[in-house]
Order: C-alpha cells, then structure tokens, then sequence
C-alpha cells in the first residue's frame, strides 16, 4: 500500500527529530547490515575454501568411473572404442589391477597395482614415491605374486622398471599405487579383462557432467559411478560444514533482529500518540500492522542489501589482493580464497527479510491492538 | 427538537463507565440525544461530566457499554473494527483539542491524510487538500511542517484535515481549548463557516459559553446524566 510506505519511510527518514529513536534505529540498521556482510563474509570464505577443495579433486581425480554390475571384470566387445569415438574429449582408461611388491634401495613395500590400457610409462603415487624415496628416473623393481618356473624353482614374477612420473593422491587416499602400462602389467599378472574404466574430461570444470554425458554410450552389465557418488562422503562433509558454520553466522542475525525488534516496539511506543490519530482518521488494524512490518522490513532489506555489497566488496577485494597469505607447503593454496555466489547473496537477504519480518510481527501485533483513546492521551 | 427520522445522531440509554467493581465509575448513565441533520450542537458542561466521552461514542472511537447509536441513520452500535474505520474515514470529521499534526508531514500532507488512508491517489489529495487550506486561509503555509506553525494555524489545518474528505458528520473536541482569545476565535468562526458551506451536522464540546451560545444548541452535561436543560435555536 503506498501510504504505509510514505509512513513508513517518513518515520524511516524523519526520525532525525526524535534523536534517541534515530540513534537506536541507526544501530538497528547496522546491525542488519553487519550481520549481513558477516554472513556474506563467512559463506565467501567458505565457499572459497570448498571451492579450492572441489577443484583439487577434480584436477587430481577420476571424474566418472566404470564398473561391472557384477563379477569382477567389465564385458568384452568393442564398446570401449565406441566410447572413445563417441567422447573424444574425454580421457578414458580401461584398467586392472592386484597386488605387487615394490622394491627400491630404501626397501620393500606393497602396493596396488593398477594396470592402465593407454599408459606409456610408470607412474608411482606420492605415498610410495615418499615411503621408498623415489623420483621420477629412479629404478623400481616390482614383484607379483604370480610365480613362473625357473631353475631354482616357482620364484614371483619381477620386472625392473624405471619410474616415468610421481602422481598425486586423490584427497583421502592413503594407499601405496603404482600405474604401469598394459604390456608390463601382462608380464607381472597376466592378461586380464578390465575391471574399471576411469573418464576425466579435460576441463575438470566439467567433472559433474561427464557420468550424465556416457551414461547412453554404455552397454548392459557396465555401471557408471559419478564423480559426485565416488566423493560422497568429503562432499557430504563440505556441504555439512557450509550449513553448519552458516547457520552458526546465522546467529549474527538473530542478534541483529532482537535489536530491530527492540527498535521497533520503542518506536511503536514513540508513534504511539501518530498511530492512534491514523486510527482515528481511519486506518485499519491491519495496516497499523503492516505499517511495522513495512518500517521492519524496510530495515531488513537495506540493512541486508548494504550489509551484502559491503561484505562482497570486501570478500573480492581480500581475494583479488590476496590480503591474507598463507604458508606455504601447509595448504594447497597461498591465500585465503573468497568467492561469492548469487547462492549465498540470495541465502543472506533471504535471511535478513525473515528475521526482519519475524522481528516486526511482535511490535506490529502490540501497536494495532492499542486502544486509540490510550494513545491519543498520550500526547 | 428535530424529527427523529431525519436525524444525524441518535443516541438512546448509552452507557459508558471505566473500571471495574468498587472502582468503577460511570461517566454517561442512559444518556439520550438527538442532533438533526445540518444542526450545530455544542455541548458544555464540567470537567469530568463525560463531555469527551460522549464525543468519543459519537466518533466512533470508543463503544459504549450499553445503550444503541444511530449516526446518518444508520445503528452503529455493532459495526465491526473495519466498518467503524472506514465510517471514521469517511463520514465523521474530527478535530481534537489539541492539534493532532503528524510531525513528519507537511501541513498539506497531514490535511490529506484522511484521503490518503482511505486509498485516494497522493495527487488527488493533495489537491483537495489545498483547496481546504486556502478555505482555511493556509494556502501559503501549506509546505510548512507543523512545528513551524503557530497554535491557532496547526488547529485551522487540524479543522480542514477533519473536512477534506468530505464528512457528514463534524466533531470537535474543544478545538479552542488551548487557543488564546483572538485565535479561538478566529478558529470557530472558519468551523461555522465550513458547516453552513458543506451542509454539516456539528456536535462541539466546549467550554466556552460565549461560542456554545453561536451553535444553533446547546446541550448541557451534568454529573452522571445528560440532560437537554438549555437550549436554544
């Protein structure tokens, strides 16, 4: 209605005649918009933290996986190469595996195998390359539990191999692994069927995609595992610790709302002599209600909107500087990274309007049951 | 007396006390009043006699708790929240003692009010709002807000305010009570002016006898009655 909003934003902006209101309205408004930039501050952090997080298993990670329904390995034909015709974009490596042993001058010690169709070279995972201190050029000799017969008798199969790469870990895996290519895998092994098939697009941006875009290509009896069901669980977590941690900076606002509801019913004292001469002049209950509502809600999304460009201002300013550093070798990125979604700017108005509205029910439900004669006395 | 069909106000046994138990203290006992179309009535009488509260009844303001209330001729005895606003709005034009001016309007602004409330585009009352101020002789001071306006103007823009929506029905509560002599009577005289020229009907409590004694009647209040001794045309 647009005389509530001529009242509402006159008592708003008029308020300046009754210093002692303004100066609390001011800190009610401020509050609101600190809580805001507060909130926009921390999901900005956040979501630049998770981001980061998000990015690195992708780069690092398998981004759809493929696997047999049942049994252990995957069916025969020439579909793979239909797959690969079909998504030449994709990465695509049809791998098996077992167990060896892997010796270097610092040692022994097991590992996984993995043996990949369209690899050249060895490649060894951080956690071995670590534990038996080798780098790229070093020699690895690796022995599998396969036996072959030799003059002294059944001794396990051995191939002396030079290491072609050290590979990083997928987040949260710990385990010793080392990829060589199908003929060496022949030797230490056997010939074996595929068991998995792994797809990385070349843009890791695309890693939730790329289960959805093969999932037609694929024939009976092979399942596809998506990127986003291969990370559940550290998914899970980061998602977990958004909503947690948010509704924790949630609280800001909730303290910020008790303020405005506090401002609100002082000014609902203060106009109490104005809203009985409106009510008086015709006003209904129900617009005194709204009136309140209005001067609450008014706060809520000035406040919020202030508050939500101040704290985005902020975040893309200690990003773009990169104002806080971080040491290196500790984390995975240099600076402390912030990145604002429209998500969270709409989660943190959202929330500044409903504890504004919540805040202004109590006040606007008081001043539209005041009995108008109590009020015009009170002049 | 006036004919009870064409009458503006009819009051029958209206009842009004405060409090309850041995603290409760009835100011208007079975009070019985009519007041014809087009008559100015001013009531008078003591401090505490329920002058006020008799207006209050009539303003729709309050409910009595007993008794039945006949305004234009219609029972508004059980009109409900919303009904008893929009006839506040409409149909009964208020001017209270003291000048009643919201702080943060302009007089023009404050003037339009009623219309504004009652859903009147802001141009279109704005408008009529000028016209009632130049009939109170306000027009310049129209962009004035009130406390750069003397007494007697806030109270000239108070009486405009209470016609610009064009009300049947005038009531005013003391609306020289708190004006010096000159003023009060500078006051009264647009009041009287603005009845004949709109056709009013006009219910005044005052306390002054001297300005009671220019309504067409008066009515005089005594302790716990109403009571029509004095009055004249």
């Amino acid at each position: 209605m647009r005389l509530l909003r001529l009242l509402a934003g006159r008592y708003l902006l008029g308020l300046r005649r009754r210093t002692h209101v303004a100066a609390v309205s001011a800190v009610s408004f401020s509050a609101m918009a600190l809580g805001a930039a507060t909130l926009v501050l921390t999901l900005a952090l956040l979501e630049g933290f998770q981001a980061t997080i998000r990015r690195q298993l992708a780069e690092s990670g398998v981004h759809a996986l493929l696997r047999p329904r049942s049994g252990r390995t995957l069916p025969t034909g020439d579909w793979l190469e239909r797959l690969r015709a079909a998504h030449p974009d994709l990465e695509i490596q049809a791998s098996s595996g077992g167990a060896v042993w892997c010796l270097a001058e610092l040692g022994a010690l097991p590992a996984d195998l993995v043996v990949v169709d369209t690899l050249s070279h060895v490649e060894v995972n951080r956690v071995l390359a670590h534990r038996l201190a080798v780098v790229p050029g070093s020699t690895l000799q690796l022995a599998s539990p396969r036996l072959r017969l030799t003059p002294l008798g059944p001794l396990p199969s051995r191939r002396r191999l030079e290491v072609g790469a050290v590979v990083a870990n997928r987040p949260g895996d710990d385990r010793a692994v080392v990829r060589v290519p199908r003929a060496v895998g022949a030797q230490l092994l056997g010939e074996q069927a595929p068991q998995a098939v792994e797809l990385r697009a070349a843009d890791p941006a695309r890693a939730f995609d790329v289960a959805s875009l093969v999932q037609a290509n694929l024939p009976e009896g092979v399942e596809v595992v998506s990127f986003r069901d291969l990370n559940r669980p550290l998914l899970a977590a980061l998602a977990l610790e958004r909503i947690m941690i948010g509704l924790g900076v949630a609280l800001v606002m909730v303290v910020a709302a008790l303020n405005l509801l506090c401002n609100l019913t002082l000014l609902a004292a203060e106009k109490r002599f104005d809203v009985a001469l409106l009510s008086a002049l015709g006003l209904r209950p129900a617009d005194v209600s709204r009136l309140f509502v209005t001067l609450g809600l008014g706060v809520g999304a000035l406040g919020g909107v202030l508050g939500a460009v101040a704290g985005s201002g902020l975040a893309v300013l200690l990003d773009r500087t990169r104002a806080l550093p971080l040491p290196r070798g500790v984390f995975v990125v240099s600076h402390v990274p912030f990145r604002v979604t429209a998500a969270a700017l709409a989660v943190v108005l959202a929330v500044s309007l409903g504890s504004a509205l919540l805040a202004s029910l109590a006040p606007a439900r008081a001043a539209a049951r005041r009995d108008i004669l109590e009020g015009l006395r009170y002049e | 007396m006036s004919d009870a069909g064409s009458a503006a106000v009819r009051a029958s046994g209206l009842v009004k006390g405060y409090g309850t138990g041995e603290r409760r203290v009835e100011v208007l006992r079975g009070l019985d009043l009519e007041v014809a179309r087009g008559e100015m009535l001013a009531v008078v009488g003591p401090s505490g006699v329920g002058k006020s509260t008799l207006l209050h009844l009539l303003g729709l303001l309050d409910r009595p708790d007993r008794g039945e209330l006949a305004l234009l001729g219609t029972d508004v005895t059980g009109l409900s929240v919303e009904e008893r606003a929009a006839w506040r709005n409409r149909r009964i034009g208020f001017v209270f003692q003291f000048h009643a001016l919201l702080p943060e309007f302009t007089l023009e602004e404050n003037v339009a009010m009623p219309l504004l409330i009652g859903g009147t585009g802001r141009r279109e009352a704005l408008a009529a709002a000028r016209e009632l101020l130049t009939a109170v002789d306000l027009d310049e001071r129209r962009e004035h807000f009130p406390d750069q306006l003397s007494g007697g103007e806030q109270q000239r823009g108070a009486v405009a305010r209470a016609l610009v929506a064009g009300p049947d029905l005038l009531l005013a509560d003391e609306p020289t009570g708190n004006l010096d002599a000159d003023n009060a009577a500078a006051v009264f005289e647009r009041i009287a002016r603005l009845h004949l020229s709109r056709g009013l009907t006009s219910v005044i409590v005052t306390h002054n006898e001297a300005l009671a004694s220019r309504c067409d009647r008066i009515v005089r209040l005594v302790r716990a009655a109403a009571d029509t001794a004095c009055s004249r045309t």
